[in-house]
């Protein structure tokens, strides 16, 4: 499968389907056991993770892990500081840009006090900062209500507006509907069907790996 | 205020330098041993800022020391010059070993650090044509001939590099490093960080800092041995340090070091055998109860009474 320019992919698929698995495999976590893997036509198929961020390729995580010691602004840095190879003070100046971008206030403060929604900014900043021309969101809106949804559907748009890929995998299927321009499934690691979402959600395969087969 | 704060750095600092001056040689003496555990404490904080324990202090320790003295002895090394290819020699190793065995992580890599120390100590006993086996070798005469003033100054050298080594640890792009590791190791990798590289890079310099030490030591008191060189003590007594203290800090092993400094003088007073038992007991219970360290406590009640 691939990623073409300027969209944004969804992906889809039942749990266990191997969605993070997809991610952490272009991420460089995971190593291709057989199979190549291109990015803007260089293969990157054996190059470890952190080349993959130094080329472009950014994602968040599921659960997110903010990194204890370091203060929100910190946190944000990192991704300046290493994918980019910035400066401290540049990298700051970045994530503070960032960070506004993102609605986020009060940078300096430590992240024991924050609230879902902004823990989940801050990860997407932290990914942002490494100024990815690919950026993975794995379920981004998982554990938000529907106004925090909105608030993030129209910062997604924000993000791509940058001219950013985007993969998004979702269970929330209303910000699948809503966002993207074409949505790939994934069922038992293989993709199962492939196009835009009114097509796809229509798709007896699709219906049959979400719920199950008639007994 | 950062003016009146740096003041007292710098009356600090003229009044421990010029202590030889006002205080006799068992004084000196002691904070020897208490500056270059300053040394040994802040090393060991150093890799742990990413994670990573060592068990094998000593081991560097002690090869910086027999490097150190062997090479004064057969070459006729200017000692202060062996002292650094001490430290050069454990890094070098630390180097090799590192590359081998970072691949590893948490437990698997302590339990090797503790090997590794082990190893070193065996091999050396076990060379007596080289090192002298396990009477270990003793130095004609200690560095600058035994004067207490200037072996002093070396080791007030000696914890100043590992101070200024740590601080740069904490204000450069390393401890983004070392934190991001620290926390989550796939997050790092993700982040751009090459993970494998810092964490041999973090444990060569560390070792070379334990060389470094182990050289002015064996230099010091002007004698090696396996027994002497690669003591346990050297591996538990700078944990004890940094944990009490409070780890993931400069001043904390600092802090730690200048206690259990002077403690383990005290104890060695009056209980010769039982100091071990004081320093597992001392881990332990800072572990459990306040393993912020002191300052690290401190620092926690400071912030939650504003």
């Amino acid at each position: 499968m691939e990623f073409r320019e300027n969209e944004i992919l969804g992906i889809i698929g039942p749990n266990g389907a191997g969605k993070t698995t997809f991610i952490n495999v272009i991420g460089g976590i995971y190593l291709p056991t057989h199979g190549k893997i291109f990015f803007n036509g260089q293969e990157i198929s054996e190059l470890p993770a952190h080349r993959r961020c130094k080329l472009g390729i950014g994602r968040t995580f599921q659960l997110v892990r903010p990194l204890q010691g370091l203060s929100l602004i910190e946190n944000v840095m990192v991704g300046g500081l290493f994918g980019k190879g910035l400066r401290q003070r540049e990298a700051r100046k970045k994530a503070e840009e960032l960070c506004e971008f993102l609605d986020l206030t009060d940078i300096t403060r430590e992240i024991t006090r924050m609230t879902a929604l902004e823990v989940k900014k801050m990860e997407i900043a932290h990914a942002l900062a490494a100024q990815p021309k690919l950026l993975f969101l794995d379920e981004v809106m998982a554990g938000l209500n529907s106004d925090e949804t909105m608030q993030m559907i129209a910062l997604v748009r924000k993000i791509h507006s940058r001219g950013i890929v985007i993969g998004i995998v979702e269970h929330v299927m209303r910000v699948i509907r809503e966002l993207t321009d074409r949505v790939i499934v994934l069922d038992w690691g293989e993709v199962i069907a492939e196009g835009p979402y009114e097509k796809v959600s229509n798709d007896p395969k699709v219906i049959t790996a979400y719920l199950g087969e008639e007994a | 205020m950062r003016i009146s704060r740096y003041l007292s750095y710098f009356v600090i600092l003229i009044f421990l330098l010029t202590l030889p001056l006002y205080t006799g040689v068992y004084l000196l003496n002691v904070m020897d041993i208490i500056l270059l555990y300053i040394a040994l404490a802040l090393s060991w904080d150093m890799l742990l800022r990413s994670g990573q324990i060592s068990f094998g202090v000593a081991g560097l320790f002690g090869v910086g020391g027999y490097a150190a003295v062997l090479l004064n002895l057969s070459t006729g090394m200017n000692p202060l010059i062996s002292i650094v290819v001490g430290g050069l020699a454990a890094g070098i190793l630390a180097w090799l070993v590192g590359i081998a065995v970072l691949q590893l992580r948490g437990m698997y890599f302590a339990i090797v650090t503790l090997a590794l120390a082990e190893i070193f100590r065996v091999i050396i006993r076990n060379l007596p044509d080289l090192t002298g086996g396990p009477e270990g070798t003793i130095l004609p005469s200690a560095i600058f001939a035994g004067n207490s003033a200037k072996t002093y100054w070396l080791a007030i050298a000696v914890a100043v590099v590992s101070v200024i080594a740590s601080e740069i640890f904490r204000r450069t792009r390393i401890h983004f490093a070392l934190t991001s590791i620290r926390n989550d190791e796939i997050v790092a990798r993700s982040s751009g960080i090459n993970v494998f590289k810092y964490l041999v890079f973090i444990f060569v310099i560390t070792s070379a800092i334990q060389g470094v030490t182990g050289g002015a030591y064996a230099h010091i008191y002007g004698f090696v041995s396996p027994e002497g060189s690669f003591s346990v003590d050297f591996t538990l007594l700078p944990i004890a340090m940094a944990l009490l203290g409070g780890m993931h800090s400069t001043w904390g092993p600092v802090v730690g070091a200048v206690l259990l400094g002077a403690v383990s003088e005290l104890l060695k007073l009056h209980i010769p055998y039982g100091h071990l038992l004081v320093y597992g007991l001392i881990i332990v219970i800072t572990i459990l109860f306040f393993p912020q360290g002191i300052l690290g406590t401190l620092g926690q009640r400071r912030k939650k009474s504003r």
